[in-house]
């Protein structure tokens, strides 16, 4: 078959028409694409993450002096606003993405580009926080007393930090594990498409 | 006020382009739902982008871009779009087409065909069949024009042997 005796065949066919094609009504409904969903995952992240301090105060609301003073109360607030700022600076990158004039393999790079980054960040981000909460463990007693972490404390250091070690490395893996489940497998596809693109 | 008339120009340009929007459909989505979507998609997509749309390039070139960009990456975490599809699935031409029965067969051979190109090759040999030049193929995909001479070589011959295992086949 030559496609070329088919070019004037393929510009006269009228495909089947689609059912709804009312455009001034479908530009009105929500985006399905994958920028759209992760944009709506960043504000509902935002949101539980404004809402979680409020919470825990609402908890202690009994003996909210004693919340208001506790370093503990604090620290959440504080890595609740980190992960706030973080997930708005995400959000504003992935809205920058939502063009789709772009030339097509331009518009492949620009993802894939972002999508690293993001990923890469994520995995950095998520150390920090565990270090940080791993450093308040150790060091809240000295400014506090907190019954809950007695116990822990009572254990010998050597247990307390080889345990450490032991949840950085399961939580270096998983997360590893668990992004490449979640986005791994469009940015494998993403890259293959522009593979594609080379001669 | 402003925005109704946006709205309506907007409606107007598409209207007139319709058929390239029904034609990247009918390339990257297999069933009536997965069309559907898919046209709604470009159009969301298409309104978002219409505000940055100066002429710069031809209307139907910008069209191009977004509807590719949506139909290979839009909508990839909802839906799985088609490598391969069943004759049975493939969408007809409207009965009021001109051409004979015999074309008309051809031309649902060649769609077979195209439905197991890669996503890439799907858009180039569309582009080509609707007679974009290679420059204008350049603009919209970004692939250089010598590059696109080389894979538009490669797909002619890559369809002719799988039009060719159909003819066996069939």
């Amino acid at each position: 078959m030559e496609l070329d005796d088919l070019k004037q065949t393929w510009q006269q066919q009228r495909p089947e028409p689609i059912k709804n094609t009312d455009i001034m009504e479908l530009i009105h409904h929500k985006s399905y694409g994958p920028i759209a969903a992760l944009k709506r995952a960043f504000l509902k992240q935002i949101r539980v993450m404004i809402i979680l301090p409020i919470l825990i105060f609402l908890v202690n609301v009994n003996d909210w002096q004693k919340a208001l003073t506790s370093v503990l109360f604090w620290s959440y607030v504080v890595f609740c606003a980190g992960v706030v700022v973080y997930t708005w600076f995400n959000y504003r990158i992935v809205s920058r993405l939502e063009g789709m004039d772009g030339r097509v393999k331009t518009t492949l790079q620009e993802q894939i580009a972002v999508l690293e980054t993001r990923l890469r960040r994520n995995m950095i981000g998520l150390r920090v926080v565990l270090l940080y909460f791993i450093v308040l463990l150790e060091v809240l007693p000295y400014f506090q007393h907190y019954r809950m972490l007695d116990k822990w404390h009572s254990l010998s250091p050597l247990l307390r930090f080889g345990s450490y070690a032991g949840f950085l490395l399961f939580q270096y893996f998983v997360s590893r594990r668990l992004c490449q489940l979640k986005f791994g497998s469009h940015l494998d596809y993403l890259k293959n498409l522009v593979s594609e693109m080379h001669d | 006020m402003q925005n109704r008339e946006a709205e309506k120009a907007f409606e107007k340009s598409i209207r007139e382009h319709e058929g390239l929007l029904h034609k990247v459909c009918r390339i990257y989505a297999s069933t009536d739902a997965d069309r559907q979507d898919l046209f709604q998609e470009m159009v969301i997509q298409l309104w978002k982008a219409y505000p940055k749309f100066k002429g710069e390039s031809k209307f139907s070139t910008w069209l191009y871009r977004v509807a590719i960009n949506t139909a290979i990456t839009g909508l990839r975490q909802k839906k799985d779009f088609i490598t391969s599809v069943e004759p049975e699935n493939l969408p007809h031409n409207s009965s009021e087409d001109t051409y004979s029965k015999a074309e008309e067969e051809r031309l649902q051979q060649l769609y077979r065909a195209i439905a197991q190109l890669n996503e890439v090759e799907k858009a180039i040999v569309m582009l080509y069949m609707e007679d974009r030049s290679y420059d204008e193929m350049e603009d919209i995909l970004g692939i250089s024009n010598s590059t696109l001479r080389v894979k538009m070589n490669r797909i002619k011959e890559k369809l002719r042997l799988l039009t060719k295992t159909t003819d066996h086949g069939t």
